[in-house]
């Protein structure tokens, strides 16, 4: 019986044996096997599979461990990723430093006398704080610490302090530096500079919907948050100060990534030195010192160890021709492309719903990322051609955008939207459905974001057109 | 995002090995993290050498590259220890007891597997470079410390595996709730308090909310 399934195994195409091997991928990660472990074991076994067809079990075994033993080292030596320890290591000096308190600060001040003007605040320091932070759970726990308590004291209602704090917790996945764009950049192979570029007005519109949102709701019922006045002039530009550094590290990123000064790690570099230093001098301990870089060790290694274990996967379905397949079926679909993007995104708001959105993008994009390429009309498409509009390079970029702002989305949508649970974790006095509750106006805010990102493709295309001469 | 869970201990032999080894391990992510350090200040050592002096630091490049690897695998058995390799949980999270440890001990055997195979391979590319004298492009640097790194980096892993299994058997023996020296699965909440708790440092916790 063995003999006869070894036969059938070895006589299946290589497109099948992609099929299966992706199936026991998704079997392994539904059992609660760590994403990076089961990616790289459905990796090795595809390859297993593969050069056993082709040259025998003990011959294929050896090619199998020998390829699968190069990804590791080969794929992680690559300098361009050394952004994401670098921008994750900005995020924790920042905090220890009390950058991000001084933010909010400044905030306060100057915007708390609108209508709902502490939550506007909190919008626009959270903006702030993702322009120097790559990560949204991480921002969400940070201001529901520093934001909430100051605007419950002045009673606002308290879902309506969560749902701000939770929802704006997200933007730092569009406003660059974001970790989680660089790892889109790396897995579809293009230009990390570009993508951040790209991400910047969209989060900068985000925030704008949010602050639109905040006031809206805020002058139709006034009591979810009543303005707050009585700052001097004085009392204002003494609070700006503290938060140079903040605007210092933006300037230096700006400056480096987009006037080409240096490279994105580079700048990142010089921004997260420039932090250290201020933390130094605000008496930061060795033992703070030590948290922020077990903390940002901890991180990177999650994250790099999903980027091999991945693109062991990728490597065999590049023998497998998987992605090749699934993109001829897709792009030859009885329907149009508009709609398969639009069901394709629906895919990932439900997938996004349960599970962690680094592992989500990088377990689909391998096979998604080609067919949305195909859908818009091959690799050498121009935008005049296209099916959406946007040259090839520019529909990745575009995607990339899109599907990052999805992803996002689910860090607020029940039932494990983590934002939320972060921000009521925090927080003893809120239960985590008065979050999901004062989060369901941003949750629609979001929707139209999305529908806009993906009806004017040039409000992502802009920036890097401009800078980088991307069509 | 990277969770810490919670980790029960007692007085067992196998709780002990456990802490001590958390101590090793934690020494191995904490050079991870320094690696991370140094990259920043060549980077800037860099950029600044190259606008204001002319003069960029040799072989940056190359220094980079070979470093990668430690922030990336240093901390991996660590990140494994706390629980910090994403997940989906979602499933095994409504088992209880034998079933659930069942499952556990499942997973960590595949994860095991797929570690001593990678084991076996990345020794094999270390022992090449090793052989040939591989060197970098740009300035030389010799190749085979990076790639030795994979291979005994993956080896404290397995080992962290095989204290993990351990602990899950004796978890299914027993039939016990819980299970000793291996991370437990954590309703949201809880894990979103643990991951509250790496961002509020002491710095915080000084500045009182005026």
């Amino acid at each position: 019986m063995f003999a006869s399934l070894y036969e059938n195994m070895m006589n299946v195409s290589p497109i099948d044996m992609g099929l299966w091997i992706s199936g026991f991928m998704l079997v392994t990660v539904l059992i609660g096997v760590r994403v990076a472990f089961a990616a790289a074991i459905a990796g090795f076994l595809g390859l297993l599979w593969f050069f056993t067809a082709k040259l025998g079990f003990e011959k294929g075994f050896w090619v199998a461990v020998k390829m699968a033993g190069t990804v590791p080292h080969s794929k992680v030596s690559t300098s361009a990723l050394s952004l994401i320890p670098v921008f994750i290591l900005i995020g924790f000096l920042a905090y220890h430093a009390g950058l991000t308190r001084a933010l909010f600060e400044a905030a306060k001040r100057w915007v708390a006398w609108l209508p709902g003007g502490m939550a506007l605040a909190t919008v626009f320091s959270t903006a702030g704080f993702a322009a120097v932070s790559g990560a949204s759970v991480a921002t969400s726990a940070v201001f529901a610490r520093i934001a909430i308590p100051e605007m419950l004291k002045i009673g606002y209602d308290k879902r309506f302090a969560a749902g701000v704090v939770a929802a704006s917790g997200t933007l730092a996945s569009l406003i660059p530096p974001s970790a989680i764009l660089v790892i889109y950049a790396i897995i579809v192979e293009q230009d990390v500079g570009a993508l951040l570029m790209a991400g910047f007005l969209p989060g900068a519109v985000s925030a704008l919907i949010y602050a639109a949102l905040v006031i809206g709701l805020a002058m139709h019922n006034p009591k979810l948050g009543p303005p707050v006045g009585g700052f001097t002039w004085t009392e204002r530009f003494n609070v700006l100060p503290g938060t140079f550094p903040i605007f210092f590290v933006i300037g230096i990123i700006i400056f480096s990534v987009y006037g080409g000064w240096g490279t994105p790690t580079e700048a990142g570099a010089l921004g997260a030195f420039v932090i250290f230093c201020i933390a130094v001098y605000k008496g930061m301990k060795w033992s703070t010192f030590r948290d922020a870089l077990m903390e940002a060790s901890k991180l990177t290694v999650m994250i790099f160890s999903i980027i091999w274990g991945v693109l062991l996967y990728v490597r065999f379905l590049g023998f497998a021709d998987l992605p090749h397949a699934f993109a001829d079926w897709i792009a030859n679909l009885d329907q149009a492309p508009m709609m398969t993007l639009i069901f394709i995104l629906l895919g990932y708001a439900v997938l996004g719903m349960f599970m962690d959105a680094i592992g989500m993008l990088l377990l689909t994009l391998p096979v998604v990322f080609p067919a949305i390429i195909a859908l818009n009309g091959g690799p050498d498409v121009t935008a005049a051609d296209s099916a959406f509009g946007v040259s090839a390079v520019g529909c990745a970029i575009w995607f990339g955008i899109i599907v990052v702002k999805m992803a996002e989305f689910c860090l607020i949508t029940p039932p494990i939207g983590l934002n939320c649970f972060v921000v009521a974790g925090v927080r003893p006095e809120l239960s985590v459905q008065d979050v999901f509750r004062g989060v369901t106006p941003f949750f629609f805010a979001d929707m139209i974001t999305i529908a806009v990102l993906i009806a004017f493709p040039s409000i992502v295309l802009w920036l890097p057109g401009v800078i980088m001469g991307i069509v | 995002m990277s969770g810490s869970s919670t980790i029960l201990e007692d007085d067992s032999l196998l709780s002990k090995l456990d802490r001590y080894y958390f101590k090793f391990e934690s020494l191995l992510n904490l050079i991870g993290g320094l690696v991370i350090f140094i990259i920043v200040l060549l980077a800037v050592a860099n950029i600044l050498g190259r606008k204001l002096l002319g003069i960029p630091v040799s072989g940056y490049i190359d220094w980079t590259e070979q470093s990668m690897v430690f922030f990336a695998f240093c901390g991996i058995a660590y990140c494994q220890r706390l629980g910090g390799h994403i997940r989906m949980d979602i499933l095994v999270s409504k088992l209880r007891r034998r079933a659930l440890w069942s499952f556990e001990l499942v997973s960590t055997i595949i994860m095991l597997t797929i570690t001593v195979l990678l084991i076996m391979g990345s020794y094999d590319h270390f022992l090449r470079a090793w052989t040939n004298g591989d060197s970098s492009l740009d300035i030389d640097l010799p190749i085979w410390p990076s790639k030795l790194v994979v291979p005994v980096m993956l080896t404290v892993l397995a080992i962290r595996f095989c204290l993990n299994i351990w602990g899950y058997l004796r978890a299914i023996k027993e039939g016990s709730d819980t299970a000793i020296a291996v991370p437990l699965i954590e309703d949201a909440r809880t894990q979103a308090e643990n991951e509250a708790k790496t961002v509020s440092g002491a710095s915080v916790d000084n500045e009182e909310i005026k």
